[in-house]
């Protein structure tokens, strides 16, 4: 900390909290995206609010707050942001994806035993074997229950092959 | 009290028939598995299974949906006692003494006295659920529209001061997720709001979506990080039964336990989390032998349990008088209502007799159901607590996935809510707590449209907050413990209530 008051460092500023810093101020970017969003939405119509009237006060409020929070975290020192992992979240979000472009055209069995498959490589314990095994069993499963037992409305299997 | 009894009346003859015992029958025991695995909560559960309810009649539906969440309760300390894991973020503390408990031999009277005394708590809070109902359903008629605003903040406020870490980004995720409930159409006029042009945003976003996302799938991906070893005791689990020195040493804290959880409860913002923590805080300040804490004491098993099982059931006393969801579970609950037409507050009572009494006389039977079933089902929960996690969270995603879709058939709606995994992912790395902004997203279109109301009825005067008694008295409320909460005194001593692990 106290080298950051060092003369050449003195450019950059010194963020003493990046936690809250980066924190708050994305917060704040989103309050910016929503006023930008809503500033064609009609305000304030005599005494009654109008569409826009309580979207912009929300976004002011949080703008005002979260610039505030940034501000300190300036000041005083604070914790670091948390070091993210790429896997799981790659992973996890890939797999969702897959469900959202398959469940369609391809239907519930298939689009279930796929996605298990995907999600498994999001940890690296995971056993091939016995991950192949445990994804039929659920697909099985997940078509009794959904399928028949809730009858929901999916298909069952591909468009195509009916 | 003759009217107490003849709806109770009413309540069980309508949680009895067999439709009904079977949905809580069902509640219960998905509550119990999930309150068992950790790493599935009770609000990711709930949401997954608001579609499932779609074909039920509106009674059988929150029966079911009621008994997952104070089943979970129940489930989530047999984890916690005998893998040091807590099932559910109610249970944290109860890993403490729990497991310690169950390393000396003693699983059997730790599983037991948390039995128990669940089931002591859930009984006296269905008895205040029952009592406090019809007087607060009373108050909440003389309530206008600036009333409900206020009370809305103080509700807000709760969750904040509630909430762990920092006050200032509690209340700018309260923030957060009021202006996303914007998100959609204006109630009034019918233009759409902040939906960027996006057809399918125009109904705005779903809660059982951001709850998913939120609490499901970002808690899937932050599990991802570490390897997440299980250590279960395999010591037999003999002797279920507690002695009777366990006994006298756990029934004050059961009451204590019970009291404190209700009262949590029914607060706004509470639940069942902070009292577990706030009922172990008591336990050991009152304690004449503080030190035996953390090494197996049976009163830091039986009061948190107690009071996340009391608390949980109290929560839905806001929620049923004043229509005010006052946590994320309660939120869906209100979700859960409005799907089969019902809306949540002072008319359910009146309107709907045999379903509030209902209700209530079902979290009894659960109650009873989860004391008889569940003891001798430990085995069975010991031996899916062996399922490895590698195992478990792929199902979890997909079941989620099909969850999500079946609500709208909307395949935007789960590409949202895996955003919403990556955005919790994203708060969890920035220090951000989830539930207010929940709770906000809930409170949201309700707010507005108080305060729209409340505005246009006072002509634009905006005193009207301040001159209404009631109105100012809430807020009142509200400031004083937003500053009472600022106080560095008090601030030292929140950290210490959630750092106790």
């Amino acid at each position: 900390m106290s080298d950051a008051g060092a003369p050449k460092s003195r450019r950059r500023l010194p963020i003493r909290n990046p936690q809250d810093f980066w924190g708050s101020l994305t917060v704040a970017g989103l309050a910016l995206l929503a006023l930008w969003a809503g500033r064609d939405l009609p305000g304030m119509d005599g005494f009654a609010f109008g569409p826009g009237t309580a979207p912009r006060l929300l976004a002011v409020c949080l703008l005002v707050l979260a610039g505030a929070v940034a501000l300190r975290a300036l000041f005083v020192q604070g914790s670091r942001v948390g070091r993210f992992h790429a896997r799981g979240p790659i992973v996890v979000m890939a797999s969702i994806l897959a469900f959202a472009a398959m469940i369609r055209p391809l239907g519930l069995a298939v689009t279930t035993f796929v996605c298990f498959m995907i999600a498994a490589a999001a940890s690296g314990e995971t056993r091939w074997v016995e991950a192949t095994i445990t994804a039929l069993g659920f697909t099985f499963g997940a078509v009794l229950l959904f399928y028949y037992g809730l009858s929901l409305q999916f298909p069952l299997w591909p468009a195509f092959m009916l | 009290m003759a009217d107490l009894i003849s709806n109770l009346g009413l309540g069980f003859l309508v949680a009895a028939s067999l439709q009904n015992l079977f949905l809580c029958l069902i509640g219960v025991l998905v509550g119990t598995l999930v309150g068992v695995l950790p790493g599935v909560g009770s609000v990711a559960t709930i949401a997954m299974l608001l579609p499932i309810t779609f074909g039920l009649p509106p009674v059988g539906a929150l029966i079911m949906l009621a008994g997952i969440y104070y089943g979970a309760q129940y489930g989530g300390s047999t984890t916690s006692i005998l893998v040091n894991i807590p099932g559910e973020a109610t249970s944290v503390v109860t890993t403490l003494d729990g497991h310690q408990m169950a390393k000396q031999g003693r699983a059997g009277p730790a599983l037991a006295i948390a039995a128990i005394g669940s089931f002591l708590a859930g009984c006296v809070s269905t008895v205040l659920v029952a009592a406090l109902g019809a007087p607060l359903t009373s108050i909440a008629l003389v309530f206008r529209p600036p009333d409900y605003f206020a009370l809305m903040v103080v509700g807000l406020i709760f969750a904040v001061v509630l909430a762990k870490g920092s006050i200032p980004k509690a209340i700018i995720m309260v923030l957060v997720g009021l202006l996303m409930s914007q998100i959609g159409q204006d109630i009034e006029t019918g233009i759409g709001r902040l939906t960027f042009d996006i057809p399918e945003l125009a109904d705005g976003i779903a809660l059982s979506v951001v709850a998913m996302g939120l609490f499901g799938f970002t808690e899937i991906i932050r599990n991802l990080e570490g390897s997440v070893s299980r250590d279960v005791v395999n010591a037999k689990i003999d002797g279920l039964m507690p002695k009777r020195a366990d006994l006298r040493a756990s029934a004050p804290a059961i009451w204590r336990g019970t009291i404190l959880g209700s009262i949590l409860g029914i607060l706004p913002g509470g639940g069942a989390i902070i009292a577990s923590f706030a009922a172990y805080g008591l336990e050991k300040r009152v304690s004449k032998h503080p030190e035996e804490f953390g090494r197996g004491a049976i009163q830091g098993v039986a009061a948190p349990e107690s009071a996340n099982n009391a608390a949980a059931q109290t929560s839905f006393i806001p929620l049923l008088t004043l229509g005010i969801p006052p946590n994320a579970v309660m939120a869906l609950m209100a979700g859960a209502m409005t799907i089969h037409g019902i809306v949540p507050g002072p008319q359910i009572m009146t309107k709907q007799p045999e379903l509030f009494w209902g209700m209530i006389a079902s979290m009894w039977i659960g109650n009873l159901m989860l004391i008889i079933i569940n003891l001798p089902l430990i085995g069975i929960w010991v031996r899916l607590l062996m399922i490895p996690y590698r195992l478990l969270f792929p199902c979890i995603i997909v079941f989620c996935c099909i969850g999500i879709y079946s609500v709208n058939n909307s395949t935007l709606d789960v590409v949202l809510a895996g955003a919403f995994g990556l955005i919790g992912y994203w708060m969890v790395k920035h220090d951000f707590e989830p539930a207010p902004l929940v709770l906000g997203w809930v409170l949201g279109p309700l707010m507005e449209e108080n305060l729209r109301r409340a505005i246009l009825i006072s002509h634009g005067d905006v005193t009207v907050f301040f001159t209404r008694p009631i109105a100012a008295s809430l807020l009142a409320v509200a400031a004083g413990l937003l500053l009472v909460a600022a106080l560095p005194a008090i601030r030292r001593k929140r950290e210490v209530v959630f750092v106790e692990e």
